[in-house]
């Protein structure tokens, strides 16, 4: 029976978080999906940010921060820099809503004009952060 | 004892995997018939190249994939003193928001090794060994055999000093500053020891296993142990991380705004 505990320990702990835990500043309750055109792509550490805007129901453009993984990652993930998307490509986001409420959103899957889908940050189940001490 | 209950299932998840992807190449050895670290390497419990999940059919979601060829990442629990398990889940309710990472500053093992989205990179001589993190873009020198010197200055990834133990290196820190952050809210302290063994298990594995000794947070020593698996074709990019880091800023706002604040502390009575 103890290393069937064990083997709880091992499957529950997942290999830690990058930069910080995601879930301080967005609520992964509070997804969000919205399609717009890129304005801006800072391709930096330690995240990379897109702006997008995105015409609200009223018709009205409300310009849009949207940030993920750092470029290493995107490289490695399938991401070319200046390639997979550019200002003024439209792109269609999931992700999660800052906490303040502002248009600022940790962008976690990527929808490309083609249709192809890549993640932009962690998949679900990862980047909140724990809440309880073990 | 309850670090066997650990082993034993890895060994039997090891087993399965040889099974399940063929036969698996011996660990390299150098000219000096010791085993051979070189290489890059990722924590994840899987064989092959990069492998980092796919968007699946729902919105953040991943496709299913291939199991874990390997045990991946196994800790015994935390054995905290009162007083820092209780810092520990407030460092918690908080969502980590005053981690030090947060500020780009940097991290000591097993924290940076275990961080699966970067790699890390072994070069060996015969009397050094060096350890490169792509995360936080930092390094470590381990000079063969000796002792730590007595003018070590504290800092974030600790002075080591290795020797071979079969075909184990063992390496052992001290000197750390206090304050770092660990795992799942640890703080350390300037007390903090790791005994680390570094293990090529086959051409493909590397097994890490950290034993962390720290008696003013811990009431004993507890282990860690993380696979990190072979990348041949993934090089270190440099990562810069104060380039563009605008988390203390946005922290800094969403404290002193009552709605964000109240968003992201979690209770402690009901941690979500």
């Amino acid at each position: 029976m103890r290393w069937l505990t064990a083997l709880a320990v091992l499957t529950c702990t997942t290999t830690l978080a990058a930069h910080h835990s995601f879930g301080v500043a967005f609520d992964a309750t509070k997804t969000v999906t919205l399609t717009g055109v890129i304005t801006k792509i800072e391709w930096m550490n330690p995240h990379t940010h897109v702006y997008m805007d995105v015409k609200d129901t009223s018709g009205k453009v409300v310009s849009w921060a949207l940030e993920g993984y750092p470029p290493n990652v995107l490289e490695r993930t399938g991401w070319k820099k200046d390639v997979t998307i550019k200002v003024g490509d439209t792109l269609t986001i999931f992700g999660w809503r800052a906490r303040d409420g502002s248009p600022f959103a940790h962008l976690r899957e990527a929808t490309l004009a083609s249709g192809q889908k890549l993640f932009f940050g962690p998949p679900a189940g990862t980047g909140e952060g724990p809440a309880t001490v073990r | 004892m309850r670090l066997m209950g650990i082993l034993i299932p890895s060994v039997f998840v090891a087993s399965l995997a040889m099974a399940q992807t063929g036969a698996v190449q011996p660990a390299p050895k150098t000219v000096d018939g010791k085993p051979d670290l070189t290489g890059v390497y990722q924590a994840s419990p899987r064989r092959g190249a990069w492998d980092a999940e796919a968007p699946g059919d729902e919105p953040g979601v991943p496709a299913a994939r291939r199991p874990g060829d390997v045990a991946g990442v196994a800790s015994e629990p935390i054995p905290f003193r009162p007083e820092a398990r209780a810092r520990a889940q407030e460092i918690l309710n908080r969502r980590s928001i005053d981690d030090p990472a947060g500020h780009c500053i940097f991290l000591a093992s097993p924290r940076i090794t275990g961080v699966g989205l970067f790699p890390v990179q072994f070069v060996q001589t015969p009397t050094q060994v060096i350890i490169m993190y792509e995360y936080l873009w930092s390094f470590r020198v381990i000079p063969i055999g000796g002792t730590h010197p007595d003018d070590i200055s504290p800092s974030y990834l600790g002075d080591s000093v290795g020797r071979w133990e079969g075909n184990t290196l063992v390496v052992d820190v001290v000197g750390f500053k206090p304050g770092g952050w660990l795992t799942l809210g640890m703080v350390h302290s300037d007390a903090l020891h790791l005994i680390e063994r570094y293990t090529r298990v086959d051409r493909d594995q590397l097994s890490y296993e950290v034993t962390i000794e720290d008696p003013k947070v811990l009431t004993k020593p507890f282990t860690q142990r993380i696979t990190l698996m072979l990348r041949e074709g993934t090089r270190l990019r440099e990562y810069s991380c104060a380039e563009n880091n605008m988390d203390p800023a946005v922290y800094e706002k969403m404290l002193k705004d009552p709605a964000a604040s109240s968003s992201f502390l979690r209770s402690p009575e009901k941690p979500r």
